[in-house]
């Protein structure tokens, strides 16, 4: 009972005129940045931090929540219309959708999608609101040993998980840990890995890190592997909209979608790959009508997209109980808690229940509008792609820059801008997977802390770091991701 | 021999590289401040020995062969043969604001990034893409002022 009445003082918080008009920005934003290609959730919320500086917590979190839904909407558009999944995510949904589009049934198409998004967001959002104080009790009882194990599970899986190879997923994610360790050691003071720099003695901000990554590096490699010209958005013919038959075949895959998206969302590394791919193969082997696979059945639009949601919504849960990001957007989402001086985990259900229990009230109200929004508006958001490529990509440099030298006004910064746009390049043009590197990043002072904590309090002995039978479990889950990839392979194949 | 094979021999040297420079910074730390076996150069040393480890396995996979597949991207063919000038062009525009935004501001320094990254996308309409990038940056350099950033002088060179 005392979740309902702290939601309901969320509800007091989100639907303040001022909160509303927040959640409307984001939701307009999120949605024009899944369509837009080159920009995502998590470089829109880092090139939005330096508003944190004049708008509140609340405020700015419930205007990220809606950039965070907005964008998996915007997505399932352009996969649906031009065959374009800007995400992973919405790889599945482009399958069949844009098959579905081609075959004169686009509207059919979206609005399943759309109304799977808003379905499958809504029952997230609902286990988030009752799942999330629960798993911050039981975090009550983690010993820093229990936090070293979880944050090296959050490494091993989120390495394996993205990418190709398990290789290069770890050069990446190592890279990501050197990037951390720069600057002043928290415990003893002395400048890591500054090579003389001053500038280097705050460490490197992971603003700047995201922001070159996927700004610059994806300018850098789109510019130099162009092919312009190659949109065509498919017109939305005959406005019918979901038939009886439609939302027939659509119901079941939606919260079937909902039920595989939400679960691995909250686990690190399970991101929206795999629960699309995996509510996918479940729809094409539970159909009825196994034929239409491939040529535009509903149900492969219905399922993966309400997984797509609920696993959004689920990278929340162990965000806000644990401080513990398994996504790109979730490591600038706990940058942006780390920005005003916030941390996650159990403590902030005590000690910020406003912002909290607003964020999550403001999920419920951002996927309305965006259901609002999008359904009806679909032709106009369309309009955006438009904006001729050229024109597009450098709007993006210069908001890149923008948002570098609002933060830290340093010319070293933008100078490191260049340079690790670069070093993303190299990583997108041989595939080597960015996530790891900025959870490694993020993650690294964690990690170390509680090390340290732990060790010192076993007087240096190592098996401190297996007394417990939580940081036994997290260290055998995180031994066992290893062999993740060979089961992942079978599963591509049965696709 | 497969030793000899054609590959991309340099990633695995810069990432035993890096490796090696992080373990070389872990070394100038000193181990006065270590308690109980662990002190603050222990974990860059770790993060230095894993990269080496890494360089070497993927030196070990490029000499099986390993296929590097890039990375998908819109508006992108991944295995289209990289366009060396348009490459430079647009790493030039992501350079220009560390040299120019100190004497030029943010104004000038963003229309001159916008205009060299719109040439890189093949675009040849040079005045019309700086005039765009300055009323675009001009736009949010006021605007963002307004929420209360710091973006520096509008053209610092004139004293404005």
């Amino acid at each position: 009972m005392d979740t309902l009445i702290l939601l309901l003082h969320g509800f007091e918080v989100a639907l303040t005129p001022v909160n509303l008009m927040w959640a409307f920005v984001g939701s307009v934003l999120g949605t024009a940045i899944g369509i837009l290609p080159g920009i995502g959730p998590a470089l829109t919320i880092a090139l939005l931090l330096p508003v944190t500086v004049s708008v509140g917590p609340v405020s700015a979190f419930i205007m990220f929540a809606g950039v965070l839904y907005g964008a998996m909407y915007g997505g399932s558009t352009t996969s649906i219309l031009i065959n374009t999944p800007g995400e992973a995510g919405s790889m599945m949904t482009a399958l069949e959708g844009n098959k579905m589009a081609r075959a004169g049934r686009g509207a059919a198409a979206l609005a399943t999608a759309a109304i799977g998004s808003f379905v499958a967001g809504t029952i997230a959002t609902l286990l988030l609101t009752f799942s999330a104080p629960v798993v911050a009790e039981l975090a009550f009882l983690f010993k820093p040993a229990d936090y070293f194990a979880l944050t090296v599970l959050a490494f091993t899986s989120i390495a394996v998980v993205m990418g190709a190879s398990r290789v290069r997923g770890f050069v990446s994610l190592f890279i990501g840990l050197a990037l951390g360790v720069v600057g002043i050691d928290a415990m003893t003071g002395q400048p890591r890995m500054t090579f003389g720099i001053p500038a280097l003695l705050d460490g490197v901000a992971l603003t700047v890190v995201l922001v070159s990554v996927f700004a610059v590096g994806e300018i850098l490699y789109v510019a130099s592997h162009y092919a312009p010209g190659r949109d065509d958005i498919i017109p939305i013919k005959g406005k019918a909209f979901m038939t009886r038959d439609d939302w027939r075949r659509s119901w079941k895959p939606w919260l079937r979608g909902t039920a595989l998206g939400f679960p691995i969302g909250t686990i690190p590394g399970g991101g929206s790959e795999i629960p699309t791919m995996l509510s996918y193969t479940l729809e094409k082997k539970l159909s009825r009508h196994k034929d239409e696979f491939g040529k535009g059945a509903i149900e492969g639009v219905a399922g993966p997209e309400a997984a797509n949601n609920a696993a959004a919504a689920g990278i929340l849960v162990p965000l806000l109980t644990l401080g513990l990001p398994t996504s790109a957007t979730a490591a600038i989402l706990l940058a942006a808690f780390q920005n005003y001086g916030l941390q996650p985990g159990p403590f902030l259900f005590s000690s910020n229940p406003e912002l909290v229990w607003g964020l999550i009230a403001s999920l419920y109200i951002g996927n309305f509008m965006l259901l609002v929004l999008n359904l009806p508006l679909v032709g106009i958001w369309v309009k955006l792609l438009r904006i001729p490529r050229p024109q597009l990509y450098a709007g993006i440099l210069v908001f890149a820059m923008m948002g570098i030298w609002g933060v830290s006004g340093s010319v070293f910064d933008l100078g490191l801008m260049a340079a690790l746009g670069v070093l993303s390049y190299v990583m997108r043009a041989y595939g080597f997977p960015i996530p790891p590197l900025l959870i490694g990043m993020i993650l690294v002072p964690l990690a170390e802390n509680q090390l340290r904590t732990a060790l010192a309090a076993g007087q240096g002995s190592l098996a401190v770091l297996v007394e417990t039978p939580i940081s036994i479990t997290f260290l055998l889950l995180a031994f066992l991701f290893l062999f993740l990839p060979v089961l992942l392979k079978r599963l591509r194949k049965t696709a | 021999m497969s030793l000899l094979r054609k590959g991309p021999w340099w990633l695995g040297l810069a990432v035993i590289f890096m490796g090696a420079v992080c373990f070389y910074a872990s070394t100038q730390l000193s181990a006065t401040a270590q308690y109980a076996a662990i002190g603050p150069g222990m974990f860059v040393a770790v993060v230095g020995l894993g990269l080496m480890g890494l360089g070497v396995l993927l030196l070990i996979q490029i000499a099986r062969g390993e296929v590097f597949e890039p990375e998908e991207a819109e508006n992108a063919i991944p295995g289209q043969a990289m366009d060396k000038r348009a490459f430079f062009t647009a790493l030039l525009g992501a350079i220009v604001p560390a040299l120019t935004i100190e004497t030029l501001g943010l104004p000038v320094a963003a229309m001159l990034a916008f205009m060299l990254v719109a040439r890189a996308f093949g675009s040849r309409r040079v005045v019309a893409d700086l005039v765009t990038g300055f009323v675009l940056a001009t736009l949010c350099w006021f605007l963002f002022g307004f929420l209360g950033l710091q973006l520096g002088g509008f053209f610092p060179l004139a004293g404005v």
